[in-house]
Formats: C-alpha cells, sequence, structure tokens
C-alpha cells in the first residue's frame, strides 16, 4: 500500500515539472502583441506627462519613470527579436506596470497644478495690496518730508554777502 | 541743497518703481517672455566620455564603447528614439536637408525622454561577428548592439584612396510628435567610420 503511495507522489511530482513550463509558455504573436501593448502605453504615459507640464508642473520625476519604462520597452524588444518570449512579455510587463504608474501621477499632478492655478487671483490681490500700502506710506513721508523741508527753508537767515 | 520741485520728482520714481516692484508676481502670470533658439543635440563621445580614442580600425570578435548623447532644448519635455544603423561607403545616409531618414534598417533603438534642458547619455557597445575577407572585398555577417545581435549582410569593397574596408555604425535621432502620435527624424544623425580588419 505504502509503495503505491510513493509511486504515486513521484509521478505527481513529474507531471507537475513537465506541465508548467507548457502552461506558461509564450508564443511570438502574445509576446509581439504585448510588446506592442506596452509601447502604446508608453506613448500615452508621456502625453499625460506633457499634459500636467502644460497644467504647470515640473514633471521631472515623471520623467525619470518614463525612461526606466523605456528600458524595459528597449528589453522587451530585443528579447521579442531573439525569440525570448517569455523574457519579452515579462519586460513589456514591467514597462507598462510603469507607464501605468505614470499616468496615475501626472493626473493627480494636473489637478493640483489646476487648483494652483485657480489662486491666481490671490496673487493678484496681495500685489495690489502691497502696492496701495507702499503708495500711501510714500504719501504719507512726502507729507511729512515737505512739512520739513518748508521749515528748514523759513528758519534760514538771509545773510548779505559784504 | 534740491529744490522741492526736484523732491517731488524723486518720490514719484520712487513710487512707480515700487508699484512695479510690488506687482512683478502678478505680470508674471500673465507676460510670458520669449524663449531663446530651440533645438537638440545628438554627439558621440568616446569610450572615455571625451571627443577622442573613438574605434576606428576594428575587427572581429572584440567589444567596441563609445557613448552617446542627446540634449533637449525645445522648450518642453521631449520624448526620442535613438536609431542605430550600420551602412558601407555606397549606401544612403539620412538627408537632413530633405528630413528624410535612411531607408537602412534600425538594428537598436534607444527610448530616451528629456525634460527641458536635460541630457542624456548612455553607452552604447558594439562587436563584429562572420567577418570575411575576398578579393578586394570583405562582408560583415552580424553585429551586437549592446546585448542585441543582428543579422546584417553588409559588404565593402576596398578603398583605394583612404586603404580600407570602410563600414559606417551611424546614430539618427526621431522627435514622438504627441499630435499626431508618431515619431519622425528630427534632421540630426552623427556617425563613426569603422574600418574593418582581419586582426588587431
Amino acid at each position: 500500500m505504502r509503495w503505491w503511495v510513493n509511486v504515486f507522489a513521484v509521478l505527481a511530482v513529474v507531471c507537475l515539472m513537465f506541465s508548467v513550463p507548457l502552461g506558461l509558455a509564450v508564443g511570438a504573436e502574445e509576446a509581439s502583441a504585448a510588446v506592442e501593448n506596452a509601447d502604446t502605453a508608453l506613448r500615452g504615459a508621456f502625453a499625460a506627462a506633457l499634459n500636467a507640464e502644460s497644467a504647470g508642473t515640473n514633471v521631472s520625476g515623471l520623467i525619470g519613470r518614463l525612461n526606466e519604462a523605456g528600458v524595459a520597452l528597449t528589453g522587451a524588444r530585443v528579447a521579442l527579436a531573439a525569440g525570448n518570449y517569455n523574457d519579452a512579455v515579462s519586460r513589456a510587463g514591467e514597462c507598462r506596470g510603469l507607464a501605468d504608474g505614470v499616468v496615475l501621477d501626472a493626473g493627480v499632478l494636473k489637478n493640483d497644478a489646476a487648483a494652483q492655478a485657480s489662486l491666481w487671483w490671490v496673487t493678484v490681490l496681495l500685489d495690489v495690496t502691497g502696492s496701495v500700502v507702499f503708495v500711501v506710506i510714500l504719501f504719507l513721508v512726502w507729507r511729512r518730508f515737505k512739512r520739513y523741508y518748508s521749515d528748514r527753508l523759513l528758519g534760514c537767515r538771509p545773510e548779505v554777502a559784504a | 541743497m534740491l529744490s522741492l520741485g526736484d523732491c517731488r520728482y524723486a518720490f514719484i520714481v520712487v513710487g512707480l518703481i515700487g508699484v512695479l516692484v510690488f506687482n512683478v508676481p502678478s505680470l508674471m502670470l500673465f507676460v510670458h517672455l520669449p524663449g531663446g533658439e530651440r533645438f537638440s543635440e545628438l554627439y558621440i563621445l568616446g569610450p572615455g566620455h571625451m571627443a577622442e580614442g573613438y574605434p576606428f580600425n576594428v575587427s572581429a570578435g572584440v567589444d567596441y564603447s563609445v557613448f552617446l548623447g542627446v540634449g533637449n532644448h525645445l522648450g518642453g519635455s521631449a520624448s526620442y528614439q535613438v536609431v542605430v544603423k550600420m551602412r558601407n561607403a555606397t549606401e544612403p545616409l539620412p538627408n537632413a536637408t530633405n528630413g528624410v531618414p535612411s531607408p537602412l534598417p534600425m538594428l537598436y533603438a534607444y527610448e530616451v525622454f528629456l525634460a527641458e534642458g536635460q541630457t542624456w547619455e548612455e553607452a552604447l557597445v558594439f562587436r563584429f561577428d562572420d567577418v570575411a575577407f575576398g578579393a578586394n572585398v570583405s562582408s560583415v555577417g552580424r553585429i551586437r548592439v549592446n546585448d542585441a545581435w543582428m543579422n546584417v549582410n553588409e559588404t565593402a569593397v576596398w578603398d583605394n584612396v583612404n586603404n580600407g574596408y570602410y563600414y559606417q555604425v551611424f546614430v539618427e535621432l526621431r522627435l514622438y510628435n504627441a499630435t499626431g502620435s508618431s515619431f519622425g527624424f528630427h534632421n540630426r544623425f552623427v556617425g563613426l567610420w569603422l574600418n574593418m580588419t582581419s586582426s588587431m
């Protein structure tokens, strides 16, 4: 009875070893489609970063991550050309993940920038208030200076030169 | 001593300058100064990141390394493809005047994203294989660019003037047009002339 169990266990392990690579094997078409999708995702992520930039955001961080995604896409293309389809799909997935993350963060940054830009009137209000206060103070200083100037002029004694 | 009229003018000038200074932040919101000339850089440096030591006499089975560089001065972020190609002396180069890229096949493409003012540098390592020499002719069967092997099957005839079998590895710059969702040749290319020898 016991040796049957051992034989069954060995057969199960052997079946598992052969079935896993077959189950995970990727064809050329699937790999090519994955690389194509990653390429499209990367272009979309760049467009999202451009949108965020046009809204006034600093996109240096996003650009760095796009470069990482670009390296993954290049690796996927090389693997695809070399016939390493599993590797191509894996790298394309990495590229796509990074690109999707950039799209999400670009959206958040764009919204933040839009909210910030909508406060432009605060800047204008502060500037106008500052200007008015400055002019009023200058006017008060001018009046004081004028009085001082006049008093000093009236206090002068004319002297006749010999 | 200044007259009262002169002092009045001085106060008015100080007042105007002060108002202008106070309103600079608001002016910056609405007034955008024109930028400088917009362009992209593309360059090749030698193995020591200097414009020297470029590979010239090459042979099969040896790795050669240079550095590619791209600079973005387009006034905003840009997406580039740096495309590596190979040709012999008779095959067409890109035509920068007409904006036409070389029709030769792409061997390798770097994906480069740059914010305004940023530069990018990356190693380009290449190696030739299946190199053969015949009567006044040489051929290269394969080239490896970084980690990618490609069949090229290029031939070059003996150059009597410059005494060698000359091939060129060159790099084209492509710029992504977000409006048209496509890459276009950016009218920039650089290359290395290489003299294929049987051994170093």
